[in-house]
């Protein structure tokens, strides 16, 4: 549902709309496996490109960018920086993520930056932030852009955000501890199922941030109620999958250099 | 060799340091810096139905500009002086992302301005009377989003473009609107199209540098722009809009 607050900016539809009752066609219970065939602890496929909007073709362009698509999730980042900072005279760069969905991205639209956007523009920083050197960079500012252009599944949209944001740090040249490579799951039917679309979106689900190269977690997100046996498995087995999401990203910027 | 190596150095760096000068050797030869002839067009490549969340959309690249539109399909009730009527809603989206130029947040004045012009013109190429489920209490209303993934120049002719391409893309499912609960249920199986009054074919054209008519510059172009003219033309071949800025 969206109600357009009269937004003088922009050209406004009805005040109020809602979405229609979609009847017939509906997916039934993930019990026969998973809709698209794939095993529990298959990721869907990932593409990901370093340098996009950053090669320096256009006179304004970003320090660093990163395209990066997970089955239907597509992701586009750009990063400015390291560039004068407001505050002069910081010890450490200061790093922003501004995180922004397309209006057409998810089932529900909306125009203003919602209070969902906000916090996860926070979290983001706080999660890839632990992994940049920033302190290599004094009185600076560290920013990142990063538009979702099409989701599917929410836990999966936010781990594929952590890695487009590291992929575009790697491409900006930005020193880093490592790059941040995430992964989430899903718990249905006391399994931990890997990456869930929107249709298999759990009530519980956990997502983790990894370093592989320092074995250091920067973040860890759970919602939905669980013992903390069946969590602590599933974090277990989502640092493991982000291993080979790691190997993915750094395939990437390898590609970009040759 | 070492003086090709020490020319090739230098182009780079006077491109950075003079871009007028740059520009100006390329246009006084009769020719542009990506060797295009002035009203030679870039290679343009346009896919619909890249949004899978959305009822209609289409991706477009002009050169390096890229630019998606989605079109989301809601219900609402009409407005009261038209009952048959449906909404359409067009925005274009200039963030960080695509460029330097732009800041984050609100809408700047450029993105403003656009989507102004792009709401004007599509009100000939919709009917919003084929966007009513039930007169007088349930119409659909469509918000169309145009986001700029890369700007090369000519964002508007991308935007204006991928909109086209995105409304002939629209699927709407059938509606039905439940007189006793109030209430719309659309079935997926059964999709229809818009049939629309007419297509816009758009070619923006830009005086660079006070003195030469480039088409469709691109963005090192476009910085020595002093005006900008917009056609748009129809598929009768009838002018649909004139606009200079």
């Amino acid at each position: 549902m969206s109600s357009a607050v009269n937004d003088r900016r922009r050209i406004n539809g009805p005040a109020r709309s809602v979405e229609p009752i979609y009847t017939a066609t509906v997916m039934d219970s993930v019990a026969a496996g998973r809709s698209d065939g794939r095993g529990l602890d298959h990721m869907r496929p990932i593409y990901a490109k370093a340098g996009p909007i950053s090669d320096g073709q256009t006179t304004a362009s970003a320090s660093g960018s990163a395209f990066y698509e997970q089955g239907s999730i597509r992701i586009s980042c750009a990063v400015y920086g390291p560039r004068s900072a407001r505050k002069p005279n910081a010890r450490r760069a200061h790093f922003v993520c501004d995180f922004q969905y397309a209006p057409f991205a998810c089932s529900k639209r909306s125009h203003t930056q919602s209070t969902d956007e906000h916090e996860t523009s926070l979290w983001l920083s706080n999660t890839v932030g632990p992994a940049i050197r920033l302190e290599m960079y004094p009185k600076s500012s560290i920013d990142a852009y990063v538009t979702v252009i099409e989701s599917d599944g929410k836990m999966a949209t936010l781990a594929a955000t952590i890695n487009c944001i590291s992929l575009a740090l790697a491409d900006a040249g930005i020193e880093m501890y490592d790059t941040v490579a995430a992964c989430s799951m899903g718990l249905r039917d006391s399994q931990w199922i890997v990456d869930c679309t929107h249709q298999e979106d759990a009530e519980c689900s956990v997502l983790v941030a990894y370093m592989p190269s320092v074995d250091e977690v920067t973040g860890v997100l759970q919602t939905g109620k669980t013992t903390l046996e069946v969590h602590e498995q599933g974090v277990q087995l989502c640092t493991n999958v982000c291993v080979r999401v790691y190997a993915v990203i750094c395939r990437a910027l390898q590609a970009s250099v040759e | 060799m070492a003086s090709t190596e020490q020319l090739t150095f230098a182009i780079e760096t006077f491109k950075r340091i003079r871009p007028v000068e740059f520009q100006r050797r390329f246009l006084s030869q009769d020719t542009r810096h990506d060797g295009r002839a002035f009203l030679q067009f870039r290679a343009t490549h346009v896919v619909k139905g890249t949004i899978g969340t959305a009822q209609g959309s289409a991706t477009v690249r002009i050169g390096n500009t890229t630019v998606v539109c989605g079109i989301k399909a809601e219900v609402s009730e009409p407005d009261v002086n038209t009952p048959d009527q449906g909404y359409l809603a067009t925005n274009v989206d200039l963030s960080p992302i695509c460029s330097a130029n732009y800041r984050p947040g609100a809408p700047g004045d450029e993105a403003q301005v656009d989507s102004e012009h792009i709401f004007r013109l599509f009100g000939e190429v919709v009917d919003l009377k084929q966007l009513c489920i039930e007169n007088d209490q349930a119409v659909w209303s469509l918000s169309a989003d145009i986001v700029c993934l890369k700007s090369d120049g000519n964002v508007l002719d991308a935007a204006i473009i991928a909109l086209m391409a995105a409304v002939e893309d629209l699927k709407l499912p059938q509606a039905s609107l439940d007189p006793a609960t109030g209430v719309v249920s659309a079935d997926k199986a059964i999709e229809t199209q818009l049939t629309l009054r007419k297509r816009l074919f758009p070619a923006t054209f830009s005086l660079v540098d006070d003195a030469y008519l480039v088409a469709d510059a691109d963005d090192a172009e476009e910085r020595l722009t002093t005006a900008t003219l917009l056609v748009v033309l129809d598929d009768q071949g009838h002018l649909a809009n004139v606009w200079k800025r």
